[in-house]
């Protein structure tokens, strides 16, 4: 059972022959084969072939799933004529079709650079409180005592499901009621940022108070023995500690809030409006414009892809957070 | 990101901490004279003060607040009782709606929790598989919103600009054959030496052998007809047991010229199978030439009718309607499994890599097949992570709003309740209480994970 | 301040209180330089709330020269001729019209039908249907659905058939015909231009407008037009008002192009456009019997709501056109509801 050993200390890489489970029919080609005399032809053959089918298989997928994204692409780089006449592959036959045109046309267009930046300026603070005030908040539940923390606790939790939907018209009421002067807390930014930071806690809390709660004892204890104080021991010990499950989370935030369109579309007007509701005004005519629409869309979406590639060990980390015992 | 936010929570964290004990204060609280070893109830209150206070105003201030509201009539001024939550299920297309949102958590979660299963154990087996997961998993950094509009130029009707229709067109017809003049017909009036008939094109008399026939047909559209095609001409002269004739399409353009008669500047009709017919039975055949000319040979006496047969006139593949009535939804759960199959394989993919080799050791040993095993010892031991992912995407799935917006684009074939919900009460229909009863009724469908949840949360901390 | 495409819309919410009455200065810039007509349009009880800014000219048919020509075919006048040419069209082999049955862009359906009813009905049983006066059930709207039929029901004449339609948006239904051109005539506005000119197509050799047919006894004249109404009481905001109304403002627009206006003191030399000049004539020719869009003055969620009301009625229509009864009833179902 050598293979077997093996895959037991490497739970994390079966790749090769160490890989245990197989799919239907697709068998562990050879593996495990020490003693097992009812594997079966069929399945010995496909054994043997199940290796080069299932990659064959997941190539084509593989572009398959690519295409779409890809189809975008290609569109924002045509000219609208070219797009109202045909479709986008048609640019592999006459690569001259290839033009920056639309890029300059909309970068030209100060409504969609106001709208980049409003993106920028709705995300960043949403991401930052939210990593700010959860990690205060679920300090407090790991490792400080208080009545009723844990009822509290199963509360936050309880909220993780609540949908949006849900608290759009009473919060529209309540920001519209809020206003100093001239300015208005529904359609401003503020009223944005609040409602995705309310939104994102629950999530937030919950992870990162299971994770702060595995920070062994004795490291807290000797910082308090050390006569440091709560905020003290927060500052040098939680966060640095903290940091895989803090990055994560800052990262699914940021993507959370640099997509949404539901919470702008109601809450912020057209001077507040990130990316995502300014492309849904564009929707309109969806064809006639879609020199606006695609280069529109794609690079609404370069920056989160980026992120997305840079950080993409904490973001299957924070996936995975907890789901396997 | 969308994914865990929805609810289903972690039971541990990926630091490794399994199933955590509260640090409870364990032995008795030690009182030393200076040092506190447990920071006191009114700091903690001052850590939780920014957190409870969002969450109190702008989450659970609003449900109570959606709740009574939804009792309220369009104005709020006038009591409504249950009237808004029974008017949900009313009207055809609140029913639409309601029938939408229950085939997508129908079909949705299972669909892509499978296909999730089947890629994770796919990619066990190659060594590309952190390149494929990202590929497969890279649609969900990007917001729904531009994947509405990716899957918009995707299933544009239209063969010549969506991909969808494109890739189904460039598929059957590598398997059909050339079609010929859709749409193509007879004159219509009366008098005319042609007729409908059956989807083809009949002589209204009849002809034997030796004579020729004029077949004039209108209706063809310019691009249909061959590069090759030449001026129409009159049929050559038919030797005995022989019936020509001319198949063309008769336009002049700028209109003029006789009809039923070749004229200048008339193009004959190429590639047209034309057909004797007898009592129900074909004697003879023949095909056009590029003049539209056409010789039968070896035809026996008596009268015939001439027929030009239907598959010389169906109408052109032209692909699926992808977002007709029908295929509008399919097409959107399409859409959201190409977005949420990466979340599916990553998490299911983690869960396969952790189920201990032993246990599927020990089951080849005994003599299971291959089948066998992933049936009754991978299946069960996936079972909790299949579960969240299930149960994750259930939820999802209610609130999905983005793309059925972007790419249903007001079709109300295409309505979900979470639509329906904005539409009501921001989009148009300027009723509020309505919006808000649609709004509790998903709180009320979602309920179920809320407590499902609680009570992993539960067991996990005995 | 604010500009509403649809006067119902403004109707609605000047009743609601959400807007600022037109100080006295104003009133009499709109009297000067609008029929009664127009102040009408944008007025709500005794009092004025909003000028009319913009106006478009729905009673015209675009099409294409060359098709036309290639098929030897002349603008209809009547609704016969034009039965009459798509026919002829359709055998020289080019599918005659493209139609934006879409469900955001129904609006389109809309307007065949006012155009049609009004030629037909006349303008008093017109302004009746509009306010609900007459029900939807009525044999004059009868009439008018099976006229349409004649066009709508034959699957062969709208590009695509029906799948293609009712999916099919309104700059859409313009690029089909001008760009793809797939079809020799498109209903459209006068604003259709401006989707014209994202073709290859030039407005004015490669697209025309012929007068939209008559159906029935009188030349039809619909009108669509945007108001500019106040929210909020000020000077800054009269001021503004007044200066809309004025005949400065209509010129100012008037020289850039895709652009109608209301106010009879804006000289036909001042549109740039060949298109409008023609147009804006028609228009002030009109006068009296021209009225404006239906759907637009009825109850926004009947007249102006995609996949609701008026529009999904008729687009339902176009997949079903024998069923005239059954049209006619959904249409009173939700003009009943709307009218409330």
């Amino acid at each position: 059972m050598s293979t077997g050993e093996k895959a037991a200390k490497n739970p994390d890489r079966p790749d090769g022959p160490a890989g245990g489970t197989a799919a239907g029919g697709a068998a562990a080609g050879g593996n495990g084969a020490a003693g097992s005399p009812r594997r079966g032809v069929a399945a010995r053959v496909v054994g043997r072939i199940g290796g080069g089918a299932a990659q064959s298989v997941l190539v084509l997928i593989a572009l398959f799933w690519l295409v779409p994204t890809f189809g975008l692409l290609v569109a924002s780089l045509r000219s609208n004529e070219d797009n109202a006449a045909s479709g986008w592959w048609n640019v592999f036959t006459e690569p001259t079709q290839l033009t920056l045109e639309s890029y300059s046309a909309l970068l030209d267009k100060p409504d969609f650079v106001d709208s980049f930046w409003n993106t920028v300026l709705i995300t960043v603070p949403a991401t930052l409180l939210v990593v700010a005030i959860a990690s205060l908040a679920a300090y407090a539940f790991a490792w400080m005592e208080f009545p009723g923390r844990d009822w509290l606790f199963l509360l936050v939790v309880a909220l993780l499901v609540v949908p949006v939907q849900v608290a759009l018209i009473p919060v529209a009421k309540l920001y519209g009621n809020i206003q100093f002067g001239g300015w208005q807390m529904f359609g401003s930014v503020t009223g944005v940022v609040l409602f995705h930071v309310a939104f994102g806690l629950p999530f937030a809390i919950f992870l990162l108070r299971n994770f702060f709660a595995a920070i062994p004892r004795d490291l807290l204890e000797a910082a308090r023995m050390d006569g440091g104080s709560e905020w003290t021991i927060f500052r040098r010990v939680i966060f640095p500690l903290g940091g895989p499950a803090i990055a994560s989370l800052g990262i699914f935030q940021f993507l959370w809030v640099w997509n949404d369109l539901l919470v702008a579309l109601v809450f912020a007007d057209t001077e507040a409006q990130p990316m995502t509701k300014w492309l849904q005004s564009q929707m309109r005519q969806f064809t006639g414009n879609i020199d606006i629409l695609a280069p529109g869309a794609f690079l609404s979406l370069i920056v989160p892809l980026a992120v997305f590639f840079a950080f993409q060990r904490y973001f299957v980390q924070g996936v995975l957070a907890g789901s396997v015992k | 990101m969308k994914a865990p936010k929805d609810g289903v929570p972690p039971a541990a964290t990926a630091g490794g901490a399994a199933a955590v004990a509260d640090p409870a204060p364990d032995p008795p609280r030690k009182r030393r004279s200076r040092e506190r070893l447990t920071p006191p109830s009114w700091l903690a209150l001052l850590f939780l003060l920014p957190a409870l206070a969002l969450l109190g105003f702008l989450v659970v201030y609003p449900i109570v607040y959606s709740v009574i509201r939804s009792l309220f009539d369009a104005t709020g001024d006038a009591f409504a009782g249950v009237d808004n939550y029974t008017g949900v299920f009313q009207g055809r297309e609140n029913l639409i709606a309601v029938r939408n949102t229950a085939i997508w958590v129908v079909v949705a979660p299972s669909l892509v929790t499978i296909v999730g299963l089947f890629f994770a154990v796919l990619t066990e087996r190659i060594r590309w598989a952190t390149a494929f997961k990202l590929v497969v998993f890279m649609p969900m950094a990007i917001s729904f919103l531009a994947s509405g509009v990716i899957f918009r130029l995707v299933y544009q009707q239209d063969p010549d600009k969506g991909v969808a229709n494109a890739a189904m067109v460039a598929i059957h017809d590598t398997f059909a054959q050339d079609t010929g003049y859709p749409g193509a017909g007879p004159r219509g009036g009366g008098d005319q030496p042609l007729r409908e008939d059956a989807g083809g094109v009949a002589t209204t008399g009849t002809h034997s052998a030796g004579q020729s026939v004029l077949m004039p047909l209108v209706k063809v559209k310019p691009e249909y007809v061959p590069d090759g095609a030449e001026p129409a001409a009159q049929p050559p002269p038919a030797q005995a047991g022989q019936v020509t004739g001319t198949v063309w399409f008769d336009f002049t353009r700028g209109g003029g010229g006789e009809p039923n008669v070749p004229n200048a500047g008339e193009t004959g009709l190429p590639g047209v199978k034309v057909e004797a017919v007898r009592g129900g039975e074909v004697v003879a055949t023949a095909t056009t030439n590029a003049d539209g000319t056409f010789t039968m040979a070896d035809v026996p006496d008596g009268a015939y009718t001439i027929r030009l047969p239907a598959d010389n006139f169906t109408a052109p593949y032209r692909g699926a309607e992808w977002l007709g009535s029908t295929l509008i939804t399919p097409a959107i759960i399409g859409s959201y499994l190409w977005v949420w199959s990466g979340f599916a394989m990553v998490l299911i993919a983690a869960g396969l890599a952790a189920i201990p080799r032993d246990a599927l050791e020990a089951a080849r040993v005994d003599g299971a097949t291959e089948w066998q095993v992933f049936r009754r010892v991978t299946i069960p031991l996936l079972a909790p992570v299949l579960m969240v992912v299930a149960v994750t995407l259930t939820i999802n799935v209610l609130k999905v709003f983005d793309l059925v917006y972007i790419i249903g684009g007001g079709d109300p074939n295409a309505s979900v309740l979470a639509l329906e919900m904005w539409t009501e009460a921001f989009g148009g229909g300027n009723d509020q209480g309505a919006g808000s009863a649609i709004a509790v009724l998903l709180f009320v469908l979602v309920a179920p994970a809320m407590l499902f949840n609680i009570r992993r949360i539960r067991q996990e901390r005995t | 301040m604010a500009i509403l495409p649809q006067p119902g819309l403004m109707k609605q919410y000047a009743e609601k209180g959400s807007l600022k009455p037109l100080s006295p200065d104003v009133v009499s810039e709109v009297d000067k330089n609008f029929s009664p007509y127009w102040k009408e349009l944008g007025s709500s009880g005794d009092k004025t709330y909003g000028v009319m800014i913009k106006a478009a000219y729905k009673s015209i048919l675009w099409y294409r020269p060359q098709a036309f020509s290639d098929a030897g075919v002349q603008p209809p006048t009547t609704w016969q001729e034009l039965v009459t040419a798509a026919g002829t069209l359709q055998e020289a082999g080019t599918t005659p019209f493209t139609l934006a049955a879409g469900p955001d862009d129904s609006w389109t359906l809309t307007d065949w039908f006012e155009n049609v009813y009004l030629s037909q009905a006349g303008p008093e049983n017109y302004d009746k249907l509009a306010e609900h006066e007459i029900k939807w059930t009525d044999p004059t709207v009868k009439k008018a659905l099976e006229t349409l039929a004649e066009i709508w029901g034959k699957p062969d004449f709208l590009n695509g058939g029906v799948a293609t339609a009712t999916k099919t948006k309104f700059d859409e239904s313009v690029t089909q015909a001008f760009g793809q051109e797939k079809a020799a005539m498109v209903y459209g506005g006068d604003f259709a231009a401006a989707n014209i000119a994202t073709t290859n197509a030039k407005v004015g050799t490669d697209a025309k407008v012929f007068a939209f047919p008559k159906a029935g006894d009188t030349a039809p004249a619909i009108l669509g037009g945007d108001v500019a109404v106040a929210l909020k009481d000020g000077e800054g905001a009269q001021e503004l008002m007044k200066f809309l109304a004025s005949p400065e403002a209509g010129k100012v627009w008037a020289g850039l192009g895709g652009y109608l206006t209301p106010n009879k003191n804006v000289p036909p030399d001042a549109y740039a456009d060949p298109v409008a000049k023609e147009l804006i004539g028609q228009l002030q020719q009109a006068g009296d019997a021209a009225r404006y869009d239906m759907s637009d003055l009825t109850p926004a969620a009947f007249g102006a709501t995609p996949g609701d009301g008026m529009w999904e009625a008729l687009r339902t229509f176009v997949q079903k056109p024998d069923d005239v009864a059954g049209t006619q009833k959904k249409l009173e179902a939700e003009a009943a509801e709307a009218y409330k």
